[in-house]
């Protein structure tokens, strides 16, 4: 197994793979706020987009601004082979946890 | 005639600081980020609270950078209290150096490590201000805490020996404040030192 990702990387490197070539920034922390349902600090969308870029699952350059962002460049990511790899591990290791368990579960048996 | 208004824009302040707390290579990609944000998303749906959320997003890269740091400040006088507490001695000049030169190092490296990612002078400072703060809240809790766990008449009078009760909850949180500025200044600027000329001779090795 390559890399073991937390569920927040998870949904970082997913968003990254949904946007495509539109896969920047902001667009990112939309992606992530609409897939967890809740508030993201978009600090920590670009905490983990560094992180993920200095393991190597990420690359980036920069892209032209619009107006709306005072003409300030935006930086756009792509996946590498290595962060689908362990976009990959992650979901055989979510499976592999899972199996065998049936769906939904329903009650805990108590054991006193 | 269609006159274009001006775009809404966050408190200059807070854009500001911002700017300091981002490495160079984020600080044009980042800080555009959140100002589209800000102006297509936060503004129709805040009204005037969109530069409280501006603000918000503004304080969350200062703790990133300053909590880890705080907490250490926190923790080596709360060590030193339950020694205090636990192990009194007659003579604490030997603890009180060590505490300080722990601190004083604390504070040096925050700044030391801020000032090399971010190549300002003024974000070390700033983020060993913000650690000294932290800090000292988490010294006044703990020995809060510890006070409410042993109080007993010998507890006290060792505290009393130590410097006093007054000297942990008010005096060292407020003592910690111009020990950030001097230490974290002199950290920012060896850090600036050593990374200037680095960087002009083209070294290949920069801090992360």
């Amino acid at each position: 197994m390559a890399d073991v990702l937390g569920a927040f990387e998870q949904a970082v490197l997913l968003a990254v793979v949904r946007l495509r070539d539109e896969a920047y920034g902001r667009a990112i922390l939309k992606d992530v706020q609409t897939r967890l349902e809740r508030d993201v600090a978009a600090g920590a969308v670009h905490a983990t987009l560094e992180r993920l870029q200095n393991r190597g699952l990420l690359s980036s350059r920069l892209g032209p601004g619009t107006p709306v962002r005072a003409g300030r460049a935006r930086r756009y990511y792509t996946l590498q082979p290595t962060g689908l790899t362990a976009l990959n591990d992650s979901r055989e290791a979510v499976n592999a946890i899972w199996r065998g368990v049936k769906l939904p579960l329903t009650r805990v048996r108590s054991t006193s | 005639m269609k006159v274009d208004r001006p775009l809404p824009s966050p408190p200059r302040w807070a854009e500001s600081l911002l700017l300091l707390l981002l490495e160079p290579r984020d600080r044009e990609s980042f800080s555009g980020d959140l100002l589209e944000e800000y102006r297509e998303t936060v503004i129709p749906a805040r009204g005037r609270g969109a530069n409280r959320w501006y603000a918000g997003q503004v304080a969350w890269f200062l703790w990133r950078a300053a909590w880890m740091w705080g907490v250490a400040i926190g923790a080596a006088l709360i060590v030193r209290y339950l020694f205090d507490t636990l192990v009194p001695v007659t003579n604490f000049v030997d603890r009180s150096i060590t505490l300080s030169q722990a601190i004083v190092t604390i504070f040096g490296a925050a700044a030391f490590w801020n000032t090399s990612r971010t190549d300002y002078i003024r974000t070390g400072i700033l983020v060993a201000l913000a650690a000294a703060v932290i800090g000292g809240v988490l010294s006044s809790l703990g020995s809060g805490v510890l006070l409410g766990i042993w109080h007993d008449p010998a507890t006290l009078r060792a505290w009393q020996s130590s410097g006093g009760i007054d000297e942990a909850l008010i005096d060292i949180p407020v003592l910690l404040i111009p020990i950030s500025l001097v230490s974290g200044a002199a950290g920012a600027v060896a850090a600036k030192g050593l990374w200037t000329p680095i960087r002009r001779l083209g070294g290949r090795w920069s801090p992360p």
